[in-house]
């Protein structure tokens, strides 16, 4: 289910992993409750650092996406949580929608918008470092 | 495992001098009679010069079967060979390794530096124990298919000998292997060595005494002498003094 | 354990008569790690290898593994007895067959994993009586990777595990090295030219360029530091003196001044603001590019 992060592509491994969590949440294959692959088990199969999967698992354990329990593994957090979730996300998704669509309006290509982004990512990470 | 390993480095040269050396000593045994009946026929020959004044010699002394023996076999075939050997068995180890041997995997075993080499000095060694005294007790065990006796007491004199002087031609082999990364060279030193030490016991008479190959022949011994523990004694601690010398070059070779 | 590194080296510096192969290297390895070792040929990734396992003895400095002084002759032996080697030339002994081999190395190391030298024999295809010789070179790769596997080793020093492995082989490789780390207690150190897979599996890099470390960290922090900074101006890009810290290099091509900073890209960028750019774009930098970056540049 979950696939092969590109080391390669300048985004974060950990990161590309908390996304595809996400997706798989926010698209119904993983639900409320269910349990995700163990640390081990998930870096042996995608051949990757354990310890990037254990951050991934953090990550998301902050944001509340998923829970860690000790001894039995992750989960993905209860009902109103991953709901909260899947709204915060849908609600991301129309916000960027609606941008890239006005900026395609005026002729700026694809790679151009995604550079757009991420200077602009570039300069708020930087400010807003303290949280973490 | 590091017994068998140096085994089976050493296994050939050790089986083919074995072999050579077994082959040297029958057909010393079995060519007597015929010598014997040769002995006659040598007073018509030319006997003049330092070559004519050493057949001369070994005529007189193959009068007799003992004399024979030490003649053609301990002081020279068995001589010959067995350095031979003792240069050849005292080459390769971990620098002739360090291209293409595994040098670096031996050296990433939890094994220190001073047991490989010992370990290869004493396989070295025990083989030419064996080659020093097998061959010479098939002399003692064929001589009366050809109506003689030998003691095999004599045998063990002259191995033990032959041993412990010629120790000195494979120390100072094994001492160039940790010096040199070819297996030719410290070969080809060695055997000059032994060559010039053969030759000089004839172009300096006087020194003929203490000649390396006297000691190996056990020669004291055969006249009737004791055995000549002081050169022995002598000779175990230069032996002794390369493989320590051996020791402390790996010590500080870098790989 | 988390404090302590496996590998710890301070100023080494080791000179082959007037060759200075490492100058001044400075390493730490932490415990449980996977770390990658990337430099150009001659950068000094061997000889520095060779160093911790007491092949070859330093010039001067410190070098600790497992907190042990790896100049000194005992403390060598037990420093290997808890490490798993693989040399580059990847030689073993040519007159051996590959059992033997697996029962000769088995005898050096009471905590020999029979149970992971069937696996291995297993997945990576080795025949059991063939001589070492009559080995393809992928093979005898993964010959001497088996005996480094299954040493029941702490620390595994590789160099180049990888190379001339069939990129199938190659995963089956990286995945069996990533299993290791998740479930022994496991340090990693592996030197690569493949970039991707270092990538893949460390958490940690070392970039050494002649005989030096120009880069050390997590993995992860470098690539949340590096960054790519590009400035467009309206003439020509001005020569800027800027202080900020963390600017690995610097240069102009006609209209566009580019800058490849380390660390701090928003104090490199409001020191440049000022020289009133057209326009401004951040980009993430790949290891590739860091690489490349930090090893082309002149001393």
């Amino acid at each position: 289910m979950l696939l092969r992060p590109n080391p390669s592509s300048g985004v974060p491994i950990y990161l590309q992993l908390m996304e595809q969590v996400k997706h798989a949440i926010e698209t119904g294959a993983l639900r409320p409750g269910e349990q995700l692959p163990g640390i081990r088990p998930l870096a042996e199969e995608l051949v990757i650092n354990p310890n990037t999967v254990a951050k991934a698992y953090r990550e998301l354990e902050h944001e509340g996406v998923i829970e860690l329990r000790h001894g039995a593994g992750a989960f993905v957090s209860g009902n109103a949580r991953a709901q909260k979730l899947t709204d915060k996300f849908r609600a991301g998704q129309t916000i960027v929608a609606a941008a890239v669509e006005r900026l395609r309006a005026r002729r700026v290509t694809e790679e151009e918008i995604r550079r757009l982004f991420e200077a602009e990512l570039a300069g708020l990470s930087k400010r807003g470092a303290n949280d973490g | 495992m590091l017994w068998y390993k140096s085994w089976l480095e050493t296994r050939w040269r050790f089986v083919i001098g074995l072999g050579l050396l077994m082959l040297s000593a029958a057909s010393t045994v079995v060519v007597y009679p015929q010598v014997v009946k040769l002995l006659p026929m040598a007073s018509n020959v030319d006997l003049s010069g330092e070559i004519g004044r050493r057949v001369a010699e070994s005529v007189e002394l193959s009068r007799d079967y003992r004399g024979y023996v030490w003649s053609q076999w301990f002081r020279q075939n068995m001589t010959q060979l067995w350095t031979l050997f003792a240069v050849l068995l005292g080459t390769g180890g971990l620098l002739a390794q360090s291209a293409g041997g595994g040098a670096l995997f031996t050296l990433s075993l939890p094994v220190s530096r001073n047991r490989l080499l010992g370990v290869r000095a004493a396989t070295g060694l025990a083989e030419l124990l064996v080659l020093a005294f097998i061959p010479s007790l098939l002399i003692a065990v064929l001589s009366p298919t050809v109506g003689q006796t030998y003691g095999a007491g004599n045998t063990l004199v002259h191995g033990a000998c032959m041993f412990i002087g010629g120790a000195v031609f494979f120390s100072l082999a094994f001492l160039l292997s940790t010096v040199f990364s070819d297996v030719w060279r410290p070969l080809l030193i060695v055997l000059c060595v032994a060559i010039m030490l053969a030759l000089s016991g004839h172009v300096f008479p006087d020194l003929a005494r203490y000649s390396l190959f006297r000691v190996m022949s056990a020669e004291v011994y055969f006249r009737g002498g004791g055995l000549p523990c002081l050169v022995l004694t002598a000779s175990t601690a230069v032996s002794v003094a390369m493989l320590y010398a051996a020791t402390r070059n790996i010590a500080r070779q870098d790989f | 354990m988390a404090d302590s590194f496996i590998i710890e080296t301070d100023e080494l510096r080791k000179n082959y008569g007037p060759v200075e192969a490492v100058r001044g290297l400075n390493l730490q390895v932490p415990a449980g790690s996977i770390c990658g070792f990337l430099g150009r040929n001659g950068a000094g990734k061997t000889t520095t290898i060779k160093v911790l396992l007491g092949m070859a003895r330093p010039t001067s400095g410190h070098v600790r593994v497992f907190g042990l002084a790896a100049e000194a002759q005992q403390a060598s032996v037990d420093i290997r007895r808890r490490t798993g080697f693989v040399s580059d030339d990847k030689d073993l002994y040519g007159y051996m067959t590959v059992e033997e081999m697996v029962r000769f190395t088995a005898a050096f190391f009471p905590r020999w994993r029979a149970d992971l030298q069937q696996r291995y024999l297993r997945t990576f295809e080795l025949p059991l009586d063939r001589k070492v010789k009559a080995l393809s070179g992928g093979m005898r790769t993964k010959l001497a990777l088996l005996l480094a596997l299954c040493r029941g080793a702490e620390l595994l020093i590789l160099d180049e595990p990888t190379s001339g492995l069939d990129p199938a082989m190659n995963e089956e490789v990286l995945r069996a090295l990533v299993a290791h780390v998740a479930s022994e207690e496991m340090t990693i150190f592996f030197s690569s030219h493949q970039i991707a897979e270092v990538d893949q599996i460390a958490d940690r890099v070392v970039i050494i360029h002649r005989g030096r470390t120009v880069v050390t960290g997590a993995l992860e922090d470098l690539r949340e530091n590096f960054r790519r900074i590009q400035l467009v101006f309206d003439g020509e890009a001005p020569e800027p003196a800027l202080r900020a810290p963390g600017i690995e290099r610097v240069w102009r091509q006609g209209r566009v001044l580019t800058i490849l900073s380390s660390a701090g890209a928003e104090r490199i960028l409001d020191e440049a603001r000022p020289l009133n750019p057209v326009s401004v774009d951040v980009v993430p930098v790949t290891l590739k590019e860091i690489f490349l970056e930090t090893v082309l540049t002149e001393d």
